[in-house]
Formats: C-alpha cells, structure tokens, sequence
C-alpha cells in the first residue's frame, strides 16, 4: 500500500511537472494581458526539438535549452502578431498550435520513435528523500522537476508580487492604458513576457521528452497544451497555484491508471476521461464553490485586449 | 430517383452494389504498367507495426525492380481514408494493400473498381474484388507467455493494451493460457490506454502495473515506452512488432516479431501474374508471425521449454485447447474441443485468470 502510494505520487510530480511548467509560462503571458493559446504547439516544438539536440550532442540541459529557445522563437511570433502588430490574439494562437504541431510533425517525421539517447536522471536530495512516502516523491526526482516545482515559480511569484518591475507588468496587465500614462513600456513588457512564457512552454515540452517520456512521436502533447491553459485560471493567475494544480492534475492522471491496474470497478473508458472531466472541474469549481474566489482568482481586468495607445 | 440512379450507374460512377458474389479473375499486368499502393496507418519510422509493413514494400521493390509502388503514412479511421484508397485507384493502381483494418472506408472503395485487387491487413470481409490477410500472432503470444510463466516470480502478469478488440484479447488470452501451461497459479492484469502509439500513455500503464506487483509486462504496442519501465525496475517485458532489445536489454525476453516480406511479394507476383484471387489468409508462425530470438537474460532451459512448444505448433499442433473458461467462470471451450484460427481471430471474451479487459 505504502509502495503504491510513493508510486502514484511519484508519478504524479512527474506527470504534473509538464503541466506545471506550461501553465507557468502562460501565468507570465496572461499576467502582462495575452492569452496565448498557442501553448500546445510550442510544447510540441519544444518536445522535438529536444529530442533533435540531444541525439545531435547527448547533454539533456543542451536538449532543454533548445526546447526553450524553440518555445521563445515561436513566440515571438506571436508576440510580433499580437503585441506589435495587435491581430486578434485568439486567432493568432491557434494558428501557434496549429504552425507548431505541423512544424514538429514534419521536423520529427524521421525522429519518430527514436528514444532519446540522453535523459535527465534521478538527483535525490540528501536526508529528505529518505522520508517515507513524501520523500521518494518529491525530493528522490531530477533537476528539473525541483526547478519546475520551486525555484522558478518561487522566482516568478517573487518577482511578480515583491518588486517593482512585477509591479509594472501586473498593471500593464490590468490597465495597459493607465500602465502607459505611467511611463511604463507597454508593448515591451508584453513582447517580452509573452516570449518568456512561450519559452517556458517549449521546455515543458522538452521536459516531456527528456525526462518522462523519452520518445518523440506525433500527437505527444495530447491536449496537455489546452490542459495547461485552464490550469491557469484554476491557478488564479499564479505562479505557486500553477504548480500545485499540475501536481494535482498529475495526480488525477496517475490515478486513472492505479485505477485499471487495481481493477477498480470502474470502467477504463471513464478512467481515462478524469483527466478531461477533472479540466472542466478546474475551471467550475472555483468561481461556483467559493463566491469570494471570483475577486482573488479574477483574471486580469486586460486579458485579450490588444492595446492601442493611439486609438484611446 | 430512380433516372438519378440509372443516370449515374450508366455514367460509370456509380456501380450496383452486392451483385458479384462471385470472385473477379483479373488479368495479368506487366511488371513495367503495374502499380502497387499501400496505405498505413502510421509512419513508417513508427520502429513497429508500418515499419514491418515497409519492409515488405521494400521487398516488392527488390523483387520487382520495373514496378511502381506508392505509400501514404497515417491514413486517418476516417472517410479520409476513403479518398486516399480512391486516390490510389484514379492513380491507376492494380493492387490497393492496406496494412490494417479500414472496414467499410475500404469497402466502399472497392466495390465501386472492380478492376482494382484489395487486400486488407486484419480485414474480415471478402468480396469479388476484396481480400484480407492477418498474422497468427497468438501462438507467438502462446509461446511467449510459457516463458513468462517460467519467469514471473509474482505470478502477476502486465499487460499493456490498446482497446479490447479481438486482436487484443487474442494477445492477452494467449499469454495467460501460455503462463497457466506451466504455471496455473498466473494470472494477468490488462490496462487499455485506447491508444497503439501513445509512449506517455503506455509508460503511465506500465508504471502502474509494476507497482501493482507485475513483473512481467507484455502488450501490444508500437514503441517501447513500457520496456523502458520494465528495465528501469529491473522487471521483465515481452514486447510486439519487432526487436526492441536495444531500449531495454536486461529486460528484453522476446517479442512477437512481424514479417510481411515473403507474403507481400508473394502477392504482387499472383497479381501480375493474374492468378489473384480474394480470400482471407491467415500467415502462420514462422511464416511472417514468429517469437524473436529470446533476450540475453532468459535462462537457456526457459527458452528451450518455450522453443518446444513453438516446434509443436509450427508442426500443426494447437494449443487452443478446452476447457477453456472465460472471465465469469463460465465454459466456454469444452474439453476436447480446439479453437481454430477463425475463431480466434473473433476473439471478445476474456479467459479466466485475465482481468482488467471486460
């Protein structure tokens, strides 16, 4: 029971270190008032991308950086679309995932089940990961997961809500008007946040690829990227809220597979669509449960909007 | 409506349906005018199932040098799949292969050129015009599961499918009858992922199963995701398709190894030769479905039991043999009785001791 336990949990800090990572990303971009909902296809770069570098020179970091760089070029296309040009950010993030899944499709083709010759192993950190089912779990994983679950969104969360530049881009997020009349770098800051988030997208792909899935293969991502996106408003906008509920959501993901493997008496079928049942869940749940949730998690007031500072 | 039909029937589009019950012999072609299409249904890099198909496209190519043949990858289960058969068809293709189960997107297709021979992996329809072919691969299966009930020190089997279709009960079935031949205390536990290429999904399963006690997996999959699992735990796994040895060596037992060579060309040289006829073909072991040569840490003795029963069926003996029980307890394959290829191929029950398909 307790090996189980340590299992699925371990499986779950895996499985949500992908989600955890992506919905990252899109905090930062959504924060500065873009949705990007390319996120999808950017991981699918990134996925592949990795894979190419690291087959090319066996160093999963090289693989990882690649995959970010991938991510951040892709989006700065969007970014070019949406913050510079200002076309419509809904369908210039379609036109992400779509561009980014043909792109890896075709990028791949001759990588196509070829596993990944390097992959991030196993750094267990001395005295806690000797702690019963907790320890394994969360500190007997590889680099990137403690990175993906602590340093980055303990960075971003310091930077977003303890400094002043978090400050300027949350407003810029919120009132890019007010932000501008401010003296704040509008289209700058939402340039280089959408391209940062869709850097971290891409290594969330990568991160798939190097270390929990060591393969590339058509349709990797699966949906992960759309699931990343309402993670984000679960998150309330957050960055430790992005983490956790990636960790939740890998937990549900482990657990439909603990469930037919334990020959729960409940079909396969329906085991396999928690994952999908548990997105709508994330995105109701918190806006019908808790009424005063709506202001905390509220998105930000600019969210969408494309900014004109000469139309106002 | 009825000016509509007879319009379009006299314009040679459209063709009275059900009317030739009676198999088309079709004329020899010359080696130079032929064509040959293949439709698979995933890349043909996918290291399993297509790549065992493109081998075989690449043996017709070798044999018939003056002969063109074409491919699509990742024909889609849709009416896509219909246009690209339809295309291969305008193209003037004499034979249309198709490398897995297409059904009535196929069908439709065929029944309207004649003129054109079908063949369809794992199909299960005939018509004049219309074959189909399929591996035996349950006695591979068989042979492999003997070997994993010598080796399973559980007595708990993984294994990792895709949707319980007949295909797939066949595999899991025959491991588990292997298993019990030698040892009755096995049983085996099956997750379906509704997926044949989806590494994530697969090692997810397979995780899931070595931490419910399984130190055996098999399945039937295209990659090698859960052999992965098996040798990070220092389990064992049996895998499909082909040899996967190099992802997981200390883990690797054997695989159900696909062959389509010698039949593909085989079949390209009747259809030049005009004696094509449509039938269901059933490839058996040894002659395109066979056991891999076992891994490196599958103790000779294991092997030579396994290999014995692999000579005994390759000499016609069947081990599909009541009684068999399903799932519930019932009998279903009363003693005495054998279940012959067909019946197999129709398989959609579980035996006793398989849990996690019904």
């Amino acid at each position: 029971m307790i090996d189980l336990l340590t299992g699925t949990l371990s499986t779950a800090v895996l499985a949500g270190g992908v989600l955890a990572l992506a919905a990252l990303g899109e905090v930062l971009a959504e924060r500065v008032g873009v949705t990007n909902l390319g996120v999808e296809g950017l991981m699918s770069l990134g996925a592949v991308i990795a894979i190419i570098t690291v087959v090319a020179t066996p160093d999963p970091w090289l693989g990882l950086l690649a995959a970010t760089l991938a991510g951040a070029v892709g989006g700065m296309v969007f970014a070019f679309a949406t913050v510079i040009v200002r076309a419509n950010q809904v369908l210039c993030g379609l036109a992400v995932t779509f561009l980014g899944l043909g792109l890896s499709a075709s990028v791949g083709h001759d990588y196509a089940g070829v596993p990944s010759p390097a992959t991030f192993g196993r750094v267990p950190i001395p005295g806690l990961s000797a702690l019963p089912v907790i320890g394994p779990a969360f500190f007997g994983q590889n680099l990137p997961v403690y990175l993906i679950y602590l340093v980055l969104p303990g960075l971003a969360h310091w930077v977003m809500f303890h400094t002043r530049h978090g400050l300027a881009m949350r407003a810029v997020g919120e009132n890019p008007a007010a932000a501008d009349a401010a003296g704040l770098p509008v289209t700058a800051l939402r340039f280089w946040y959408v391209t940062l988030g869709a850097g971290l997208a891409g290594a969330a792909g990568g991160y798939l690829t190097l270390t929990y899935v060591p393969v590339w293969s058509e349709g990797l991502i699966a949906g992960r990227g759309w699931i990343a996106l309402a993670l984000v408003i679960f998150a309330g906008y957050r960055p430790f809220g992005a983490t956790l509920s990636g960790l939740l959501f890998g937990l549900i993901t482990a657990l439909s597979f603990v469930g037919q493997a334990r020959n729960w008496p409940i079909a396969p079928a329906f085991l396999n669509m928690l994952p999908y049942l548990g997105t709508i869940a994330f995105i109701i749940v918190p806006v019908v449960v808790w009424h005063r949730m709506r202001r905390i998690m509220a998105a930000p007031a600019a969210l969408g909007v494309p900014y004109h500072r000469d139309v106002r | 409506m009825l000016g509509l039909a007879a319009g379009a029937a006299g314009s040679g589009l459209l063709r009275p349906l059900g009317l030739r019950a009676q198999p088309r012999i079709l004329p020899p072609v010359a080696e130079a005018d032929a064509l040959v299409a293949f439709g698979h249904t995933s890349p043909v890099t996918d290291g399993g199932w297509t790549m065992a198909h493109d081998q075989g496209v690449q043996a017709v190519r070798k044999a018939f040098p003056r002969l063109r043949t074409v491919f699509v990858e990742s024909v889609p289960y849709s009416a896509d799949a219909t246009r690209i058969f339809r295309q291969f068809v305008a193209e003037g293709a004499q034979m249309v292969i198709s490398t897995s189960n297409y059904g009535d997107f196929i069908r439709d297709v065929s029944d309207r050129a004649p003129e054109v021979a079908f063949m369809e992996c794992d199909g299960h329809a005939v018509s004049g015009n219309l074959g189909w072919y399929y591996i035996t691969h349950w006695y591979a299966s068989y042979v492999i599961g003997i070997a994993a009930g010598l080796m399973t020190r559980t007595n708990k089997l993984g294994f990792v499918g895709s949707f319980p279709i007949p295909s797939v009960y066949a595999g899991a079935n025959a491991v588990l009858l292997g298993a019990r031949s030698v040892n009755p205390a096995v049983t085996l536990q099956a997750i379906s992922i509704n997926a044949w290429f989806d590494p994530q999904a697969a090692t997810q399963a397979g995780t899931a199963l070595a931490e419910n006690g399984c130190d055996f997996l098999c399945g039937i999959m295209d990659e090698p995701a859960y052999l992965r699992v098996a040798e990070q735990r220092g389990i064992k796994a049996a895998m499909w398709n082909t040899d996967m040895r190099q992802y997981g060596p200390e883990a690797y037992v054997s695989s159900v190894t696909l062959d389509f060579r010698d039949y593909y060309v085989d079949l390209v040289r009747a259809r030049l030769a005009g004696t094509w006829q449509p039938e269901g073909r059933f490839l058996t072991l040894g002659c395109g479905v066979d056991r891999d040569p076992w891994g490196r840490t599958v103790p000779p003795e294991i092997a030579a039991q396994a290999d014995a029963m692999r000579t005994q069926i390759m000499a016609g003996y069947n081990p599909f043999r009541g009684p068999i029980h399903d799932a519930a307890g019932r009998l279903r394959v009363a003693a005495g009785e054998v279940m012959d290829d067909a019946l197999i191929y129709q398989w959609d029950w579980a035996v006793a001791g398989v849990t996690g398909l019904d």
